[in-house]
């Protein structure tokens, strides 16, 4: 009988949501439960699972889930990381607070390294429930997918050695190396979208970046800010010039069509910058980077 | 009652009482015993009896099914037309309110001591009270509607709180202006500074919160919408299965009486049968239309009317990013920047291989916004593109392309306004943008007066679904049980005479 699992999804959103959701929760069910001993007593069995199958809960939701599995970055220091066999970072701290309030403790969670070019991939196909791996909500990307939040707003920003005076907005970056990532749109900004002349040294991964900059064979790398904060942590021969020029919006990517899975995020995310949770966050990730932190909860886009 | 007297000896005076309770009980447990063995069902006014109350019963089943469903439906509109709608109009007044303070402000500290530039000096000041005053009488009818929902209160909590002293700062930025007596465009640090911290504050914590209950209170509505009509729905298939089984108790019973006594109709049965039939058929359709009439209020009235809300705030939010893009140069940068991104929500076209800036955009979107056509249905992407969508034929499409052509002439002039600025020419840019020989400000007028007239034909549109709604639930609180227990009284009138042939009923 799909009593059972309804009476479960209602039980969760009970921890998201609290008074008027489950006084209308209680009245369905009531409604639901004195519906079906009327009938009970007289219909036939098959009349019975006819109508209930009508209403069973929508098969690829987030919520009432047992276990998840949720994509993270592998590479990226602060944000999404294995190390030693355990991820750590800001991304795999929010992943860890939402399924919490989800009802899945950190025990029931796996984590799946998921890189950039397969993030639309692994969702629509099931290989994970949830991606929160510094992922731009974009309206290209939004047609293909569902974004709860963004959890936070990144700017993009630019990274230069300390003793590096000279640039100290991004059009200062005329004539200079950047690190170009391949299928990275952070360069594009630069060179294409404000047509500033900067010379690209291309590169595989970000993580590549760092040695070519502290070593000067590169003279700025340009991306979001907790990205580069996450590479600045613990290196104070490099730092943010703190002249942010663009907002990326970093959602958590949810199977297309999961509205109630959507709606119930951004409600705890809410609740995460509400308790305090999400400064404790970047503040243990990104504090002394250089990098200005948002405390307040973004603007959220919207589930559709 | 008299076999205790008849006993000689009594051995305790206690258990006499015990004895006597128990015997009434003894004897229900016999009437069970009877009932159970059944053996009164191969009588014939047994089985008559039997089965009215089978009839009765499922009678009142049928009744029972069609209560629940229209509860449901009752439920679903109060919330969707009466609670949480409302709800939303509140908080999306909000965020309306908030940015407009922000963006009159960015006009003042603009136009510095040449106070008749744009609509000038004086006009912003009273749009801004008025705003002010609006968002302080919206942020406490949120507070209200919020109820006992604890995050949403705080919410509504932290943008009040946010608000007192984003009105400290813009007093400041005010003050300091009117010491400078700058000429427009040219403020000094000390005011950009302090407008900084002022639009930062509006940009990052209030606007979001505000943006962020409009959200909430529409995923309120839609929950309610899914959940109120998809019982509604399968409530079509509850009342059906229930009138189908008293049709077949009716049909046997008649079947049976007619073999049983030889007579071809029973005349209260027949009627009872004919009774059952209207009311399975009548109460299908009311469930069925109430089901329609929620579908239409959701998604040709709630649906567009917050996504207008949404287009219309990040509008004005845009427009005033404009004077921010001219008055505060060291941050020309990020408001443009902030500029399309707003822009892209509204509306948006991929730009493919080319390069994602304004200059993309200008010549994407515009051609779109002009040569858009109803039936067209993916030609753009963002909010308009979600209304697009929606829009049906006929007055919404009409007004959605009129919307559609105002908003590629604001486009045109922010285009001319940036060039200017690009050239060197920031007067004249600034000049241009409030309306000095230009219909800059016109234009924004019309594309907002085009906005609140589409967003008008869906008001009506949702109004018009509720008041139906509303119309067609009126008296099924009494039509369910009046007429199940009409049904029943002709059930028990058409089996009286049959009863009555065996002398005792």
């Amino acid at each position: 009988m799909p009593f059972n699992p309804r009476r479960g999804r209602r039980a969760q959103a009970r921890a998201a949501r609290p008074q008027a959701a489950r006084a209308r929760a209680a009245q369905a069910a009531r409604a639901r439960v004195a519906r079906a001993a009327g009938l009970a007593v007289l219909a036939g069995a098959p009349l019975v699972l006819g109508g209930c199958a009508l209403s069973s809960a929508e098969p690829h939701s987030i919520l009432h889930r047992h276990s998840l599995t949720i994509g993270v970055k592998g590479d990226q220091p602060g944000l999404g990381q294995l190390v030693n066999g355990r991820y750590q970072g800001f991304d795999v701290d929010v992943a860890t607070y939402v399924a919490k309030r989800l009802g899945v403790p950190p025990s029931r969670i796996t984590f799946k390294t998921t890189p950039s070019s397969v993030r639309e991939k692994v969702l629509k196909d099931g290989t994970v429930d949830m991606v929160v791996a510094t992922y731009s909500i974009t309206q290209a990307r939004k047609t293909q997918i569902t974004f709860a939040g963004p959890y936070y707003v990144a700017h993009q920003d630019t990274m230069v050695r300390s003793n590096d005076t000279a640039i100290r907005s991004v059009h200062d970056l005329a004539g200079k190396t950047i690190c170009a990532v391949k299928g990275s749109n952070s360069w594009k900004r630069i060179t294409d979208e404000r047509s500033i002349p900067a010379v690209r040294v291309d590169v595989d991964k970000y993580s590549e970046c760092m040695p070519l900059l502290t070593g000067g064979k590169l003279e700025a790398f340009s991306t979001d800010d907790l990205i580069l904060a996450g590479f600045a942590a613990g290196h104070p021969e490099v730092h943010l010039i703190g002249a942010p020029f663009t907002d990326e919006k970093y959602g958590i990517g949810l199977r297309k069509g999961d509205l109630a899975g959507c709606e119930a995020v951004n409600r705890i995310l809410t609740r995460m910058y509400q308790d305090g949770s999400a400064r404790s966050y970047l503040n243990h990730w990104f504090a002394d980077t250089g990098a200005r932190l948002g405390d307040s909860v973004p603007q959220f886009e919207g589930c559709s | 009652m008299t076999t205790p007297t008849r006993q000689p000896a009594v051995p305790s005076t206690a258990a006499a009482p015990a004895k006597r309770s128990a015997r009434p009980l003894e004897r229900q447990r016999g009437r069970l015993v009877t009932l159970v063995r059944g053996r009164w069902l191969k009588t014939v006014p047994g089985r008559i009896r039997g089965w009215t109350a089978l009839a009765v019963l499922a009678i009142a089943a049928l009744a029972l099914a069609l209560t629940l469903s229209i509860q449901d439906a009752r439920q679903g509109v109060q919330t969707i037309g009466h609670d949480a709608g409302p709800q939303v109009v509140a908080t999306g007044n909000l965020y309306f309110a908030l940015s407009d303070m922000d963006a009159q402000i960015a006009d003042i500290l603009l136009i510095g001591r040449e106070k008749s530039l744009g609509i000038g000096f004086e006009e912003s000041m009273r749009r801004y009270e008025r705003a002010r005053s609006d968002a302080g009488s919206a942020a406490v009818q949120a507070a209200q509607l919020a109820g006992k929902d604890q995050d949403r209160r705080q919410t509504v909590q932290e943008v009040i709180d946010g608000l007192g002293q984003y009105q400290r700062l813009v007093g400041q930025a005010l003050t300091l202006n009117e010491q400078a007596q700058h000429p427009a465009g040219e403020l000094p640090q000390p005011v950009i500074d302090t407008y900084r911290q002022a639009s930062d504050l509006m940009k990052l914590e209030l606007l979001p919160k505000a943006y962020n209950l409009t959200l909430d209170s529409g995923a309120t509505v839609r929950q309610s919408y899914q959940e109120k009509r998809t019982s509604v729905l399968d409530g079509r298939y509850w009342v059906l299965a229930a009138g189908l089984v008293v049709l077949v108790v009716l049909a046997a019973g008649q079947l049976a009486m007619a073999r049983e006594f030889r007579r071809l109709l029973n005349p209260g049965l027949a009627l009872a049968t004919a009774a059952t039939i209207i009311l399975v058929a009548v109460g299908v359709g009311v469930l069925n239309a109430q089901a329609g009439h929620l579908l239409r209020a959701k998604r040709d009235g709630f649906d567009s009317v917050l996504t207008l809300s949404r287009v219309r705030a990040i509008s004005h939010s845009s427009f005033a990013d404009e004077s921010r893009y001219l008055l505060d140069p060291g941050r020309a940068d990020t408001y443009e920047q902030n500029y399309l991104d707003k822009v892209s929500a509204i509306l948006w076209v991929d730009p493919r291989s080319q390069p994602a800036n304004l200059k993309t955009y200008y010549a994407l979107a515009g051609k779109a916004a002009t040569t858009y056509h109803p039936g067209d249905r993916s030609a753009f992407l963002g909010l308009l593109g979600d209304e697009a969508r929606q829009a049906r034929k006929g007055a919404e499409s009409d007004a959605l392309a009129r919307v559609l052509r105002a908003y590629a002439a604001v486009l045109d002039n922010d285009r001319t306004m940036r060039q200017f600025v690009q050239s060197g020419d920031r007067n004249r840019a600034i000049g241009f943008r409030m309306g000095r020989g230009s219909s800059a400000i016109r234009d924004f007028d019309a594309y907002d007066e085009a906005m609140r007239s589409l967003a008008n034909t869906h008001s009506a549109a949702f109004d018009r679904a509720i008041r139906d709604a509303d119309g067609g639930l009126s008296g099924w609180k009494v039509i369910p049980p009046v007429a199940a227990v009409v049904i029943a009284v002709l059930v028990l009138v058409g089996v009286r005479p049959r009863l009555a042939e065996f002398g005792r009923i």
